[in-house]
């Protein structure tokens, strides 16, 4: 979070980095990128993105530090309602490999 | 062994190799990072096929490097305690696919391989940009699974070698071919614009399928080897 109000800072997984602020753009191109991987069109990944990045910022409005585990949660909740395959392709992303 | 048989036990150990799914996941994190940073379909197209070609290209040369070496050093007539210990090989790591193939608890594909292997080979998908970036990686995506396909490059390269070279030509093409079902099946969907989520799902939810399979075809082939050939010999049927 940040536009004027408190900076939430994203606990990274690996604990080899160190805590950053929340990065709205860097969730939006994350969820883009899932939305277009499952097959969605440009305008309708952007418009997805917007709604769920807006619902992870009202989530953590009020926790000082989250974990990016956290984010990826509630975000791949968020987008499940708009787009199931997106949201399995976002919440397994790391679990490809 | 006859002709027939052994191309048949080639295309066996191949078509195993092909379950194989390290190559396959690294091709659907590349495409994913591909698709998702609004590349266009025909640069799509060429990073998924040179990736293909990266992997063929390993596949043939570590089959014809693996023949090479046996045939320098047992010649055409390879010792029946080779064929045993190779034969112990496959059906050892047809046992160990079937305990340790995907990371307990996994939700995903997560393969048991060492996480620092994981994330390099996930963080070069990520940066790859060009076909020749995709080619390297297909060939490096070959040697990140040699523990699983050791069993299966050696039995076919221990067939191979008692072939005539023309015939040991025809396998090598043969094995190449078939282990990259795999791949050529992912890649046309890709190209077809399947969704990556769906092809995703479809590897996630089958995975045990896939696991099962593989480890039990590398214990059939195993034994089979060890019949038709180790007891033929001693029994004196062949």
């Amino acid at each position: 979070m940040h536009e004027g109000g408190p900076i939430t800072h994203v606990v990274k997984n690996s604990h080899h980095r160190h805590p950053e602020p929340f990065d709205r753009e860097k969730l939006h191109k994350s969820i883009v990128a899932a939305c277009l991987a499952s097959g969605a069109p440009m305008g309708h990944a952007e418009n997805m993105a917007r709604r769920v990045v807006d619902g992870v910022v009202g989530w953590i409005e009020s926790r000082p530090e989250v974990t990016s585990n956290d984010i990826r949660r509630v975000a791949s909740q968020q987008l499940r309602t708009y787009h199931p395959d997106a949201s399995f392709l976002y919440e397994h992303h790391r679990s490809t490999l | 062994m006859d002709i027939i048989t052994s191309l048949a036990i080639v295309g066996f150990a191949a078509l195993i190799h092909a379950s194989f799914q390290l190559s396959v996941s690294v091709l659907t994190l590349m495409s994913g990072h591909a698709i998702g940073s609004k590349k266009s379909h025909a640069r799509l197209m060429r990073l998924t096929t040179s990736y293909t070609t990266g992997a063929g290209v390993m596949t043939l040369l570590l089959l014809s490097f693996t023949s090479l070496m046996l045939l320098h050093w047992f010649g055409t007539e390879v010792p029946l305690v080779v064929w045993a210990l190779v034969c112990g090989l496959v059906f050892g790591i047809g046992i160990a696919v079937w305990l340790f193939y995907y990371r307990r608890n996994a939700k995903g594909t997560e393969l048991w391989i060492p996480r620092s292997f994981a994330k390099f080979l996930t963080d070069r998908s990520k940066k790859t940009q060009q076909g020749a970036e995709a080619f390297s990686l297909g060939l490096t995506s070959v040697i990140s699974e040699l523990i699983f396909i050791i069993p299966t490059v050696a039995i076919a390269a221990l067939v191979l070698i008692s072939l005539s070279p023309e015939w040991q030509l025809v396998g090598i093409a043969l094995y190449t071919i078939i282990s990259l079902l795999g791949l050529l099946i992912v890649w046309s969907l890709i190209g077809s614009g399947r969704s990556l989520a769906r092809i995703q799902k479809w590897r996630t939810e089958n995975k045990r399928f896939l696991q099962f399979s593989s480890g039990g075809a590398l214990i059939v082939l195993g034994c089979f080897v060890y019949v038709s050939k180790i007891m033929a010999t001693v029994l004196g049927v062949q």
